[in-house]
């Protein structure tokens, strides 16, 4: 029996559909079989991230109405084998075209086949967050050093905390940028975390391969040099349930000279 | 020879404070309604002369105690300042109960989320910018008080919010409101254990914690120690 965790904000573009599509890709690295489910249901793009947009035939519409079979809609990432794959929102429909129940059934049905199962979650707090919060087992907060995206992160941890049968929720702060957040611009981490007291689940630093990998349809995490990369693959092993140091936030390590510069400059 | 030996209904007792008419709680409304109008034809007073009524252990409805008052008014020179029952019905009495008791709530009240009690509200946790703590009494907070707090909501002006770390978007007590802009004097740098209150001056006021015992005295019930 898999586990479903719905990935969520509140608030719009604080990256909660990159963080669904790498967070799944770096699970399905680790051997894990992993189904994503987008809920942003007419305004689809976890497909484009993933690089999968060409290949949909059916939708999570689809499937819900019994136009077709989940395994039919269910999009294979061939990257992965048989590991990852993604049940695609509609775009022509709105929210209203699914129920909170027949997302519950849906999950349920999906949990049986695969470890775990990532749902993507529409920005706001309506019908299309209903939806997405129905079959969920863990709730992951999404927000960024903004104060913005704190108070939205803040009225959907009240909600989720209401919701039965889901976990305390957990957070990432995402788009970390170190010098704002040293010189005090941005709001810091220990601040957000105390400020939600909720545990914190990892973070992720700012990274402009972020929008051009997605852009290629190549989610980030598969570059592991990358930083952010770094942060979602930490994330993803501490949801396997290892425990993992938070990542430190300095810059990445300069080569041979840059060190021996550094050295003499001090 | 009945008209003689009959109970007065309607006793009048002069006091410091005005004219006190205790009236009888055994017999007929009607009958002491007439009584009493006809003792207020009697009365031959000049000025104006206060007076309280005592209903002993009769309820009276709002309407009837209007009655009673429009009555003793007819006479120019009478004004009712005080009515007084001995007796309340069981849910004024759970009420009443209810005003003096005090809830606790334990967590963080979020943003959006209200937390509401009928007397005083302790909350242990913080309460986050855009969450609402709502009294009729007063309002405590073990913790950082970020949102809005409303004490005293049904109109009692001498209900007190004291937080652990009051740095409140807004503060309410009965029909007043603050903004806890930056034009407003009274905030410190470490809005660290303090209270606020109506200010004689009507307005609400940011004090130290430690004040609250000489602002408010009668918070304090605990008896006896050393």
């Amino acid at each position: 029996m898999g586990e479903a965790i719905v990935v969520t904000s509140g608030k719009g573009g604080v990256g909660k559909t990159t963080t669904t599509a790498n967070l799944g890709t770096a699970l399905a690295l680790q051997g894990k079989k992993v189904c994503l489910i987008d809920t942003d249901i007419g305004l689809r793009n976890l497909d484009v991230v993933l690089g999968l947009e060409n290949r949909i035939i059916y939708d999570l519409v689809d499937v819900v109405e019994g136009r077709c079979r989940v395994n039919q809609a269910l999009v294979k990432d061939k990257r992965f084998e048989d590991r990852l794959f993604l049940l695609p929102a509609a775009q022509t429909a709105d929210k209203l075209a699914v129920s909170p129940e027949q997302m519950r059934e849906l999950v349920t049905e999906l949990k049986r086949e695969y470890d775990y199962i990532l749902i993507d979650c529409p920005a706001g707090i309506e019908q299309g967050y209903q939806n997405a919060v129905a079959g969920a087992d863990r709730a992951i907060v999404v927000t960024t050093p903004e104060i913005s995206a704190v108070r939205d992160a803040d009225r959907i941890i009240g909600l989720l905390e209401q919701e039965e049968g889901i976990e305390p929720p957990k957070l990432i702060i995402n788009r970390i940028k170190r010098h704002l957040m040293e010189s005090g611009e941005a709001l810091d981490v220990n601040e957000i975390t105390t400020h939600l007291s909720i545990d914190l689940l990892g973070i992720v630093m700012d990274d402009e391969n972020v929008i051009s990998s997605s852009n290629k349809g190549e989610p980030v995490v598969l570059n592991p040099a990358n930083r952010a990369a770094t942060g979602y693959r930490n994330i993803a092993r501490r949801i396997l349930g290892e425990s993992v140091p938070l990542m430190s936030m300095d810059e990445p390590k300069k080569g041979f000279l840059g060190k021996l510069k550094s050295i003499f400059t001090k | 020879m009945t008209q003689v030996t009959r109970k007065q209904l309607v006793m009048i007792k002069g006091t410091k404070s005005g004219l006190v008419l205790r009236l009888d709680d055994q017999c007929a409304y009607s009958e002491l309604v007439s009584e009493l109008e006809q003792k207020v034809r009697e009365e031959a007073l000049e000025g104006t002369t206060e007076i309280q009524l005592h209903l002993g252990n009769r309820y009276c409805t709002d309407e009837q105690v209007k009655e009673l008052i429009n009555c003793v008014q007819e006479s120019p020179h009478l004004r009712v300042s005080k009515v007084q029952s001995d007796v309340i019905r069981v849910e004024e009495c759970n009420r009443l109960i209810k005003e003096s008791q005090s809830e606790t709530f334990v967590g963080i009240v979020r943003s959006g989320q209200v937390v509401q009690a009928e007397g005083d509200l302790v909350i242990i946790g913080d309460v986050n910018p855009n969450g609402k703590a709502i009294a009729n009494g007063n309002i405590f907070v073990l913790g950082r008080l970020k949102g809005i707090a409303h004490a005293g909501a049904g109109g009692n002006r001498d209900a007190v919010i004291a937080a652990s770390w009051l740095e409140a978007t807004h503060l309410m007590i009965a029909d007043k409101v603050e903004t806890m802009t930056d034009e407003l004097t009274v905030l410190s740098e470490r809005p660290e254990m303090e209270c606020a209150y109506i200010h004689r001056s009507g307005f609400i006021a940011i004090d130290r914690l430690q004040e609250l015992r000489i602002l408010r005295p009668y918070l304090s019930t605990f008896k006896g120690g050393s």
